[in-house]
């Protein structure tokens, strides 16, 4: 960068971003590299010395380097499996003529509204060992093994199919920015399909695709719930072993170190990426409002296959949702053996959940909270997005890598950090003690959000066309104006379809909230699993399934408001 | 523009003043663990002499508070002038919590952990001493010989087994048969979810029967082979899975279940389980109730303390929620049933300290090492 545009363009900020730019980084120090530091340093350097003790017991457990390998190969053949149905995805809903692609959606969109342990029980209930499409394949080929449904391929199957969420939300924003003229031209000169898809289409959704398959990645590593349940003993991965460790005083050493090896592969595959995106140069977003019309497959073959696979599909995606909605008003002896009987519908789990009115409070605390949490997040990730596009040095680059610091950490310590560092009065944050205050929840949850946030808005503005912002600044426009009226239009869609996320994501946290949340104000993840624990006695099952749809209604709601009805206009 | 970066701006400053709020707060109660209280409830007095007729409200810390037990005991405590507050979560994570927050503790009681981890909260200076006037009616060897923690609600860790597999007669009579007897090898539930309190106590169930002092985390070869087994005999637990589903419908007829859940999962599956009363006794947890050291609600919290554990509150408890109480005075009040089914049981006889200091180490030896 030549110092002379670096110091005129310094100039021209005003004294009000100069303040926002300090917030930031009183804020990436106090919150994001302070008290992750301080948790490292308390966990690798005890009795103030530093040991190797928790590498060396990682290296003799042949379990431990077993689970990480199988860790690496999920996330990797993720990164493939999951682009693949991905991108298929959004091209079925946007960009070619499939009759119904509106129905269609709405399958491809379950994803988004459950998640973890009940989308994998949902699974079970089509192919487990009780499920109804094995009971239906032992009744075709009686000697089937009902038992088929375990290790790595079953994994990798619910996996890729449920972490199709992130493309189908950012990618479908991506594709509708394809300049429809070239797309046209392109045609009119006589290029295949398969052409424009690879020439004109993919360039433009690559920034995105380097966003998601970095998320990808890092979903395959932290993968939890589907190996817990269907990895069996033959395909065990690190994270459930990370988050066994971290709950334990004794132990937190090991769980630090997985999570630094975890981190750390993050971080170098973002590095490469980070690279490809520099190198690229991805100005064929729109800019004469041309839209994008659905294309019509020409060869008749290819279109009935392509509906064959979008149907599939969508039964694929459908099934499981509908499974546990139903499963919802039965009992534990119905869902533990996955069987309908007219006799077992009963209302009572639902009249049991809401029976007082102080069950609501919860709901309220965790929709306040997690409202709060998301707007800060992308408040956050949009200006740290700003300063990241505009400065191209060291700083920018430092301020990039800090504010992915959540990343190398499991939330639980980050949590144990935060009680750590601030439970007594601190300067950098005026001298003031923040246990025990309901604003540690808030900081909590806004930390562990911005290296996701800043990923995605990230991406969104590097797909930005820097003529549109030249061309405002020639015709006179201030910069915050042709940011807020020329560049946060375009980069919108995604925005909200990140503070959606965040939003689903924090309403039923358990793993932060417990160790941070105020005595007076319970959220809703710590009602869920006190009400659902082994310990307790009402009908675990059926209660869990019950929460699950609540949460699927909320999460609906809340993405039909912040993005579904912007996406449909 | 303008907008946009004032409104960021504004958000920032929410955080900002968020801080100074808290700090604020804390300055005005006088102390900043007080600052527990939001700043918005009416702070307390700020005299710390010890009158009998303050009353502050409590932070209560449980793992017992589901099912309607923690709403229960609100009602009950504001019955008795008591202003409490629950703060509920797993036993190990609310262990976790109370420890990280020992410098300036939020709590300032907390009931229902099993003595292990009140064990590693004592280690850690979480607790403060106090013997209520009712720890001499609770059973022989149930309290804190140091008189931290004292007894509430017992709980049994038991060997279950689906009585249409098995009779009380071929059925095992002891864990280590699980493994030593062929004829239950692959049809039990190995305790492979360490994190959970259950699956720990029937680990130390085992391994404190070969306490070595020159062997491995105290446990002599011989023990690490017993375990070696288990695990290796065993069908690993399944996250999200109801371990009592599988007894019923037969997957693994034998395993671990607790006491206190029994009569609600006979319900839940229409199968009641065979209960196993080995000869060396069963594992048997208590729930007790401690005072957070550095509480500043000492003398409120004394008095809640002495009447939370009290033979009526503990009997009333007992006969709503199918416990058996600690307290020899409230037994009579526990349910025919629970009475029946402890009197057949025998308690294990565990070393509390020794365990709370090895357990962690020998979960993770076991993650580790040991589980297939």
């Amino acid at each position: 960068m030549k110092t002379r545009n670096l110091s005129t363009r310094l100039a021209s900020i005003n004294p009000v971003s100069i303040l926002l730019y300090g917030l930031i980084v009183w804020f990436v120090i106090a919150f994001l590299i302070y008290p992750n530091l301080n948790i490292y340093g308390e966990i690798f350097f005890k009795d103030g010395q530093f040991t190797l003790e928790a590498a060396e017991k990682l290296l003799s457990s042949e379990r431990a380097m077993r689970s990480l390998y199988n860790s690496f190969i999920l996330a990797f053949s993720l990164i493939i499996t999951v682009n693949v149905v991905g991108i298929t995805l959004v091209l079925i809903s946007e960009y070619f003529e499939i009759k119904g692609a509106k129905i269609l959606r709405l399958g491809y969109f379950t994803t988004l509204i459950y998640s973890g342990v009940v989308l994998v029980s949902g699974y079970k209930f089509v192919y487990g060992e009780e499920g109804f499409m094995t009971k239906l394949l032992v009744y075709l080929f009686p000697s089937f093994d009902a038992t088929w449904f375990h290790g790595y391929w079953a994994v990798l199957f619910v996996m890729t199919f449920a972490c199709t969420s992130n493309h189908f939300l950012f990618l479908s924003n991506a594709i509708r920015k394809i300049d429809f003229q070239t797309v046209e031209a392109a045609r009119n000169m006589g290029a295949s399909t398969w052409y424009i898809l690879r020439r004109v289409v993919l360039p433009v959704l690559k920034p995105t695709i380097y966003a998601l398959t970095i998320l990808t990645f890092l979903t395959g590593l932290a993968a939890t719930s589907a190996p817990l349940i269907l990895g069996g003993k033959e395909f065990q991965t690190i994270t459930p072993m990370i988050l066994t460790f971290s709950r334990s005083m004794t132990s937190r050493d090991l769980a630090a170190l997985l999570a630094l090896i975890l981190g750390v592969a993050t971080l170098v595959l973002l590095t490469i990426m980070i690279r490809f995106e520099r190198k690229g140069n991805f100005m064929s977003v729109s800019k004469v409002k041309s839209e994008l019309v659905k294309q019509k497959i020409r060869s008749k073959f290819g279109n009935i296959a392509a509906h064959i696979l979008a149907y599939g599909l969508f039964v694929l995606y459908i099934v499981p949702v509908v499974l546990i909605i139903i499963f919802s008003f039965t009992d534990a002896a119905s869902i533990s053996t996955a069987t309908l009987n007219l006799n077992s519908f009963t209302l009572n789990n639902y009249i049991q959940v809401f029976s007082s009115m102080s069950a609501f409070k919860p709901y309220l605390v965790s929709i306040l909270y997690a409202a709060a949490a998301s707007v800060i997040v992308v408040a956050l990730a949009l200006a740290a997005s700003r300063i990241l596009h505009r400065y191209k040095n060291k700083w920018a680059l430092a301020l990039e890598y800090a504010m992915l610091i959540p990343w190398i950490l499991p939330s639980t310590l980050i949590a144990v950090g935060l009680i750590v560092t601030f439970n007594t009065p601190k300067l950098i944050i005026g001298n003031t003690v923040l246990v025990g205050t309901v604003w540690m929840l808030l900081i909590a949850y806004v930390i562990i959000h911005i290296p996701f946030t800043l990923r995605m808005v990230k991406a969104s503005f590097f797909s930005l066309d820097s003529n549109l912002e030249d061309a405002a600044r020639n015709l006179g426009a201030k910069p915050f104006y042709t940011f807020r009226k020329v560049l946060l239009p375009i980069i919108l869609p995604s925005t909200l379809a990140v503070l959606a996320l965040n939003f689903n994501g924090i309403l039923a946290d358990y793993d932060v909230t417990v160790f941070l949340y105020h005595p007076v104000y319970q959220p809703l993840g710590v009602v869920i699993k006190n009400s659902t624990d082994a310990q307790a006695l009402a009908d675990t099952k059926a209660l869990t399934l019950v929460y699950s749809v609540i949460l699927m209604i909320m999460s609906s709601v809340t993405l039909y408001f912040v993005y579904g009805r912007n996406s449909r206009s | 523009m303008r907008k946009l970066s004032m409104a960021l701006l504004l958000i920032m400053c929410v955080i900002v003043s968020a801080c100074g709020g808290g700090n604020n707060a804390s300055s005005t109660n006088g102390g900043p663990s007080e600052s527990g209280a939001p700043a918005g409830t009416p702070a307390a007095s700020d005299s710390s002499t010890t009158e009998p007729v303050k009353n502050e409200k409590l932070i209560v810390y449980t793992n017992a508070n589901s099912d309607g037990r923690g709403e229960w005991l609100i009602e009950k405590a504001k019955g008795a002038g008591f202003d409490i507050e629950i703060v509920g979560a797993g036993g190990a994570d609310l262990t976790n919590r109370l420890i990280a927050e020992k410098n300036n503790p939020i709590a300032d009681v907390v009931y229902g952990l099993n003595n292990m981890l009140y064990e590693n909260l004592k280690k850690e200076d979480v607790l403060a001493k106090f013997v209520p006037s009712w720890a001499g009616d609770v059973e022989q060897g149930l309290n804190d010989p140091e008189g931290y923690y004292h007894g509430l609600v017992k709980q049994a860790i038991l060997l279950g087994y689906n009585p249409n597999e098995f009779t009380a007669d071929t059925a095992p009579k002891d864990w280590t048969d699980l493994y030593k007897n062929n004829a239950y090898k692959g049809k039990y539930e190995a305790p492979t979810l360490l994190g959970q309190n259950t699956p720990r106590l029937v680990v130390a169930g085992i391994l404190t029967r070969f306490q070595d002092p020159n062997g491995d985390l105290g446990i002599s070869d011989e023990g690490w082979n017993e375990i070696q087994q288990l695990y290796d005999n065993g069908v690993g637990a399944v996250e999200g899975e109801d371990f009592y589903a599988n007894l019923a419908s037969g997957k693994t007829p034998l395993g671990a279940l607790v006491s206190g859940t029994l009569q609600q999962k006979e319900e839940q599956y229409n199968v009641k389980a065979g209960i196993v009363s080995p000869e060396i006794g069963v594992p048997m947890v208590v729930e007790h109730a401690a005072i957070i050291n550095g509480t500043k609600k000492q003398a409120t919290a004394e008095r809640f303390v002495e009447w939370l554990g009290s033979s009526e509150v503990q009997g009333d408890f007992a006969a709503e929620f199918n416990a058996m109480p600690a307290n020899t005075k409230a037994v009579e009040q526990a349910n025919e049933s629970v009475k029946e089914l402890y009197n057949s049981l025998k308690p294990q006889d565990f070393d509390w300290a020794f365990i709370a200091d090895n357990m962690d180490l020998w979960a993770e030896k076991i993650e580790l090492e040991i589980m297939p």
